[in-house]
């Protein structure tokens, strides 16, 4: 087993990268344009002040673009997938938060998000569970990729692989 | 786990293209929020658009009556009684007012019944700003008038900073209310006392949330998953 993910890590660092950096271009963009639901979907989550939660609304889907792109080209690598795993930390501790409160959103994580009808509950607390399950997946790459930020198709190279050229 | 090993760059060469990186990160965030404030700015002012030639209606007085709610009242001798409750920033009453709110106009200028609006402010400081501005104009005799505005000019996000002062009085002169004794009722928030009183008195119809409207004293709910006018309307006929 070590030795297969030795010999394979250039390609699961690849892998990591195109699935983290894709999912965060993906719903950056989705949000980019739509500041007004952005900025609306993390005020509802009635953590920080309206106006504070309002400008991180603005700000994050920049943010989520900007990190997953470094990770698609493979370019500050490591950097990026610390932000990238530390902020889908923040996502995590957002929805538990929400849910321990018993406040029904949708989580806005695509787009859309605010409240949800009450008598879809059931439905809003096992999307909670999904996203958790989601964003935690998505953090245990970012936390690879810190470890192991060299890979295939990237623009930085490990010592290793200058070593076999 | 072992950290990868980096390439043998030289170390301040590493450190510059980080800084680098860090740098661009920083500016794409900060033009991109800075966008889409400024994006978020200019849609609420062309907002206002939607105002623009207003017609005011014929004054209508009106009365807020303490013993039911501190709703504003009209036509106090229609046997027919029509309570809504809505809040000026919640989106489904602006819904329930494009398709309804011709409809109840109709009702309240021709006399059809007696219609209480409850004005509530459970959405926020701006909610409360707003409701306010609405008892304003309701002295006036312009409450239909000044609460049609504020659903035409409705911002998709809540308290977003636009239902401030100078935009409650700026709704207000595309409505014809420039006095003295509006512009000083929503400067000073004077029915604030009558807010909270609206807002403390939804346990008591067991209200919890808007729109939320009541026929002759019936809770009215719609069967189709939007506002149609002619259900609500046959409702209201119906009683």
């Amino acid at each position: 087993m070590k030795i297969f993910a030795m010999k394979y890590q250039s390609f699961i660092t690849l892998f990591a990268r195109i699935i983290l950096g894709g999912v965060l271009v993906s719903a950056g963009a989705l949000k980019a344009f739509k500041p007004s639901e952005s900025a609306g979907a993390v005020a509802a989550y009635k953590i920080l002040p309206t106006n504070i939660a309002h400008l991180v609304g603005y700000a994050l889907p920049w943010l989520e673009i900007a990190i997953g792109a470094l990770l698609i080209i493979g370019l500050s690598t490591r950097l990026a997938a610390a932000v990238g795993a530390f902020v889908m930390v923040v996502f995590i501790c957002a929805i538990i938060s929400v849910w321990a409160r018993g406040i029904l959103i949708d989580c806005g994580c695509f787009g859309g998000g605010g409240a949800v009808d009450p008598t879809k509950a059931a439905e809003a607390h096992r999307a909670y569970l999904l996203e958790i399950l989601r964003d935690l997946a998505l953090a245990a790459l970012g936390v690879y990729l810190y470890f192991f930020p060299y890979g295939r198709f990237g623009i930085e190279k490990s010592l290793q692989v200058i070593e076999e050229q | 786990m072992a950290k990868q090993k980096k390439a043998p760059v030289a170390k301040s060469g590493d450190n510059f293209t980080r800084w680098l990186v860090i740098g661009m990160v920083t500016l794409v965030v900060a033009t991109g929020a800075i966008f889409s404030v400024i994006s978020q700015k200019t849609k609420a002012e062309e907002s206002f658009l939607a105002l623009k030639g207003f017609k005011q209606g014929a004054p209508v007085s009106a009365t807020v009556d303490p013993a039911n709610g501190s709703g504003i009242m009209v036509n106090p001798d229609n046997a027919k009684t029509i309570d809504l409750w809505e809040d000026p920033q919640c989106p489904i009453c602006n819904d329930f007012e494009v398709a309804n709110g011709n409809y109840i106009d109709d009702l309240v200028r021709n006399n059809k019944a007696k219609v209480v609006f409850h004005v509530l402010s459970f959405l926020g400081a701006e909610s409360t700003a707003a409701a306010n501005a609405e008892f304003c104009a309701a002295d006036e005799g312009h409450y239909l008038d000044f609460h049609k505005a504020v659903y035409l000019v409705q911002p998709g996000l809540e308290n977003s900073g636009f239902f401030n002062t100078a935009n409650l009085l700026k709704i207000g002169s595309y409505v014809g209310l420039t006095s003295k004794t509006f512009t000083d009722c929503v400067t000073n928030g004077s029915k604030l006392a009558q807010v909270q009183a609206a807002l403390d008195s939804m346990p008591k119809y067991n209200v919890k949330g808007t729109p939320t409207v009541f026929i002759n004293g019936k809770l009215w709910q719609r069967k189709s998953s939007t506002f149609i006018l002619d259900e609500f309307s046959a409702a209201v006929e119906a009683g």
